[in-house]
C-alpha cells in the first residue's frame, strides 16, 4: 500500500542523500535554473529569482492546501475564490469592528487602513470555516466534493461581489508592505512563509497519526472506516486546513497587489492542482509528499518565468504547462508501475 | 384646454430662432474648436445640472446607489496635448501586424514621432507592451496599433505580451520587463486597482510607464492616455433625450466598478436624470459579454413588454442586446409600435452595419486604435530621461469622437457622423 511512502520516516532518513538526487522534480528545477543562467543575464539576478519565489509563494501555498485535500481522495475547487473571499470579509468585518470602537479604519472611501491583527485573524478563520464546511458537506451529507466545492466556488465569487459592490478595496500598511516586499537573508519574507508552513503540515502530516489517517482514507476509505477511524471529521479537518492554507494564500497574494476585488485570481485552482500533479501527488488520494508539491511550485514558477524572460507569448506558455503536466503524470504513472 | 394666444405665439416663434441660432452657433463652432471641446463643454454643463440635483427618481436612486459621483468627479476631463485639434479624416492606414486587418488609426498625428530612429539612434530601446486579450477584437486592434508604431522606428524593440485577464500575471509580467532592464513600459489595465504596485516597481526602477485607456492606481505613473468614456455616456443620453422624451430603459453594463461602466453609464444619467419620463425597468451587469447581455436582453423581454430602451455600455453587449431583441422578434415592439431604441458604444465594424441597417440607433465610438500614442509617449519619456526632449503631459486625453447615427443629425451642436463617413471601425468586415 502507498501508504507507507508517506509514513516510512526512517527509510527516508536511510537513503539520504541517494533519496534527494533521485528526485525528478528537484532535476527538472536544477536544469530550468542551469538553462536560464545560460541564456539570459538577468534570469539568475537577485531581483529575478525574488520575483520567482514570490510567484512560487502564492502557488506553493494554494497547491499544499490542495494536496491535503487530494491525499484523502477528493478535491477543493473553491481555493481560489476563498483565497479572495476571506480577505474580503477580513476587510468589511474588520472596518465594521472599527466602526462599533469608533475608529475610521476606512479611509478615502475604499483603502483599508485597520488593525493587521485582526485583519489577519478574521481572514485565516474565514477561509477555514469555508474550508469546514466544504468538509462538513462533503463528509456528512455526502455530496461529491467536486460539486460541493464548485458550488462554493461559484457562491464565493458571487458573495464577493456582493460584499464589494464590484469595486476593490485598496489595502495600505506596514503589514501589507512586509509581507510583499520584506527580504529575509534575500528571500521573500512569503517564500519563506512557505516553507515554515510546509514544514509544520509535513510533519503533520508523516509524523501525526492524525496526518497519516488522512493518507489511509485516500488509501482505502471503506477499509478505515471499518477499521474504527471515524473518517468524517478528518475528511472536515483537510478541507478546513485547505481552506486555511487558502486563507494564508489570499494575504500573500493581495499584499502583493495591495488591493483585493472580487474578480482576482480567477481560475488559480488549476494551478494549484496542477503544481500538486507535478509534485507526483495521485489524484486518487493515497499518496503525495508536501516537499515535493514544494519543488514543483518552485520548478512551475522558475519554468513559466524563464518562459517569460525569453519573451514567449502566453499562449506557448500555457502549452508548454499542458505538456509538462502530461509528461509528469506520464512519469508517475511509470514510476508506480515499476 | 389649449389657448393659442398672440403672446404664446411670438414667444414660440423666438424660442425656435434662438434655438434654432444656438443650434447653428454651437454648430459652427464644433467646426471651429473641433468636436473635443463641443463635448467637453456639453460634459461641463450636464454634470453641473446634475450636481444640482435629479429630478427623475428611478434615475437618481441608480446615480446614488452605485456611487457615479464619486467616479465621475475623479475623471479627467480636459484639453488636448499640444493643443491639438482633431479633425475627421486625420491619421494613417496601415495593415494591423496581429489582425492582418486594414486600419485607419484616427490619432496617428497626435503627439507626433517622425517614421525613423528615435532618441539616440545608436542605441536600442527595449519597450514592453502587455495587454489582456489576443481573442477580443478591440484589445488586438489596440495592440496593433502599438506593433504598428514600434515598427516605424528600426532601433525601438517591442515585445508584446497578452496577460489573459489575469492582473497577477499582468504584475508578474511587469516585474520581469523590470528585472530584464527594459527602457519602458505600456500596460492596458484591466482593473485599476491591483496594477498600481507593480507599476510603482517599474518607476521605482527608473522604467518610464505608460498606462493606455485604462488607468492604474499609481500615482507614480508617467502618463496616462485616457480615453473618452465621459463622452460615450454623455452622448448616449443626448442621443436619447433628441429621439424620445419618456420610456422604459434596460441597462446591459460593464463590471462595476470597472472605469468604463462607472463613467459611461454615469455620464448617460447625468444627461438624462433631469427627464421625468424615463423609468429604468432593469439593471444588469453583462460584463462585455455579449452572451450575457443576449440572456438578460432576453430575459427583461419576458418580464417586460413595454420596453423602448436598451442602454448599452460596450458593442458587444449592443450586439448581444440586438440578437435577443430580434430572436424575440420584438424590434418594434416598444409602446404605440414603435423600435426599441437600441443604444452603443464601441465602433465595431459590426455595430456600424447594424447602425446603417437600422438596427442600433447610435454607437459612440471608442476607438482602440490608441495603442500607437502609448508607444510614443512612453519613448518621449524615455527621451526626457535621457536629456533629448521634453517629457509629455502625465494626463494624455485622447480627442473626443462625435456619435454614429444612420442619417446625419446636429444633437446640442454635435454634428453625427453616418457610417459611410466613418473609416476607423475596427475589428473584422460583416457582409
Amino acid at each position: 500500500m502507498i501508504i507507507a511512502e508517506a509514513t516510512s520516516a526512517p527509510a527516508v532518513r536511510a537513503s539520504g542523500l541517494a533519496q534527494i538526487i533521485r528526485e525528478p522534480m528537484l532535476w527538472l528545477v536544477l536544469s530550468i535554473l542551469v538553462l536560464g543562467a545560460l541564456t539570459s543575464p538577468h534570469y539568475l539576478s537577485a531581483l529575478n529569482i525574488q520575483n520567482l519565489l514570490r510567484n512560487a509563494a502564492l502557488v506553493g501555498l494554494l497547491a499544499t492546501g490542495m494536496t491535503i485535500v487530494l491525499i484523502t481522495g477528493r478535491i477543493d475547487l473553491s481555493v481560489a475564490a476563498n483565497m479572495v473571499f476571506s480577505v474580503i470579509i477580513a476587510v468589511v468585518v474588520t472596518s465594521w469592528i472599527g466602526r462599533e470602537l469608533g475608529l475610521r479604519w476606512i479611509v478615502k472611501g475604499n483603502t483599508f487602513a485597520g488593525s493587521p491583527l485582526i485583519f489577519v485573524v478574521i481572514s485565516l478563520l474565514t477561509g477555514t470555516a469555508i474550508g469546514a464546511l466544504n468538509g462538513v458537506g462533503v463528509a456528512y451529507f455526502k455530496v461529491a466534493s467536486f460539486i460541493m466545492t464548485l458550488v462554493s466556488l461559484t457562491a464565493l465569487r458571487g458573495l464577493s461581489y456582493l460584499a464589494t459592490n464590484g469595486a476593490p478595496f485598496y489595502l495600505k500598511g506596514a503589514f501589507f508592505n512586509w509581507l510583499s516586499d520584506e527580504l529575509w537573508l534575500g528571500v521573500p519574507v512569503s517564500f519563506v512563509l512557505l516553507v515554515v508552513l510546509v514544514l509544520f503540515a509535513h510533519a503533520f502530516l508523516s509524523r501525526t497519526v492524525a496526518g497519516n489517517r488522512l493518507f489511509a482514507i485516500g488509501g482505502n476509505e471503506t477499509a478505515t472506516l471499518y477499521s474504527g477511524i471515524t473518517t468524517n471529521r478528518y475528511i472536515v479537518a483537510s478541507f478546513a486546513l485547505s481552506g486555511l492554507f487558502a486563507a494564508v494564500g489570499g494575504l500573500v497574494f493581495t499584499a502583493r497587489l495591495k488591493s483585493v476585488e472580487a474578480a482576482l485570481a480567477q481560475g488559480y485552482e488549476l494551478t494549484a492542482i496542477a503544481i500538486a500533479v507535478l509534485g507526483g501527488v495521485a489524484l486518487a488520494g493515497g499518496t503525495g509528499s508536501l516537499w515535493r508539491v514544494l519543488t514543483a511550485a518552485v520548478g512551475f514558477s522558475a519554468g513559466l518565468n524563464l518562459l517569460a524572460i525569453w519573451g514567449v507569448p502566453t499562449w506557448y506558455q500555457n502549452l508548454a504547462i499542458g505538456a509538462v503536466l502530461i509528461l509528469a503524470v506520464s512519469l508517475t504513472r511509470l514510476n508506480h508501475k515499476n | 384646454m389649449l389657448k393659442f394666444t398672440r403672446r404664446a405665439a411670438i414667444g414660440g416663434v423666438m424660442s425656435v430662432a434662438v434655438f434654432a441660432a444656438t443650434q447653428g452657433c454651437l454648430t459652427a463652432q464644433a467646426h471651429a474648436d473641433g468636436v473635443h471641446d463641443v463635448l467637453n463643454g456639453l460634459i461641463a454643463s450636464y454634470s453641473e445640472h446634475a450636481k444640482e440635483g435629479m429630478s427623475n427618481k428611478s434615475v437618481g436612486e441608480l446615480f446614488e446607489k452605485d456611487g457615479f459621483r464619486d467616479y465621475l468627479d475623479a475623471y479627467p476631463v480636459g484639453g488636448l496635448a499640444d493643443g491639438f485639434v482633431w479633425k475627421p479624416g486625420m491619421g494613417a492606414t496601415f495593415t494591423g501586424p496581429y489582425s492582418k486587418l486594414e486600419i485607419k488609426a484616427p490619432f496617428t498625428d497626435y503627439i507626433p514621432l517622425p517614421e525613423g530612429p528615435v532618441l539616440d539612434p545608436k542605441k536600442t530601446y527595449k519597450i514592453g507592451f502587455v495587454f489582456h486579450g489576443f481573442n477580443h477584437p478591440w484589445l488586438i486592434s489596440l495592440a496593433d496599433t502599438a506593433a504598428w508604431e514600434a515598427a516605424r522606428h528600426p532601433n525601438v524593440e517591442i515585445e508584446v505580451i497578452d496577460a489573459e485577464f489575469d492582473d497577477n500575471k499582468m504584475g508578474q509580467v511587469i516585474d520581469t520587463w523590470v528585472a530584464k532592464k527594459y527602457d519602458g513600459i505600456v500596460l492596458w489595465p484591466s482593473r485599476e486597482a491591483p496594477m498600481g504596485p507593480p507599476v510603482d516597481r517599474a518607476i521605482d526602477a527608473g522604467i518610464p510607464v505608460v498606462s493606455v485607456d485604462r488607468r492604474t492606481s499609481s500615482e507614480k505613473i508617467s502618463s496616462e492616455v485616457l480615453g473618452n468614456f465621459y463622452a460615450n455616456g454623455l452622448q448616449e443620453g443626448l442621443y436619447l433625450k433628441e429621439v424620445l422624451k419618456a420610456g422604459n430603459m434596460v441597462l446591459n453594463r460593464k463590471d462595476l466598478g470597472s472605469t468604463a461602466d462607472s463613467i459611461r453609464t454615469g455620464a448617460f444619467l447625468e444627461v438624462i436624470g433631469n427627464v421625468d419620463g424615463f423609468n429604468i425597468q432593469g439593471n444588469y451587469h453583462t460584463n462585455s459579454q455579449r452572451t450575457l447581455a443576449f440572456q438578460s436582453t432576453a430575459d427583461a423581454l419576458q418580464a417586460f413588454n413595454d420596453i423602448s430602451v436598451s442602454f448599452n455600455t460596450g458593442g458587444e453587449e449592443a450586439m448581444g442586446a440586438l440578437d435577443a431583441i430580434r430572436e424575440a422578434k420584438r424590434l418594434n415592439s416598444a409602446p404605440d409600435g414603435k423600435k426599441i431604441v437600441i443604444l452603443a458604444n464601441d465602433d465595431a465594424k459590426e455595430v456600424l452595419k447594424e447602425i446603417a441597417d437600422g438596427n442600433i440607433d447610435m454607437v459612440s465610438p471608442y476607438t482602440p486604435l490608441i495603442g500607437d500614442i502609448g508607444i510614443r509617449a512612453v519613448i518621449k519619456h524615455i527621451g526626457a530621461k535621457e536629456g533629448l526632449n521634453d517629457a509629455p503631459p502625465k494626463l494624455i486625453m485622447t480627442p473626443n469622437l462625435p456619435m454614429i447615427t444612420k442619417t446625419k443629425m446636429v444633437i446640442e451642436g454635435v454634428e453625427t457622423m453616418t457610417p459611410d463617413e466613418w473609416p476607423y471601425a475596427y475589428g473584422p468586415a460583416v457582409n
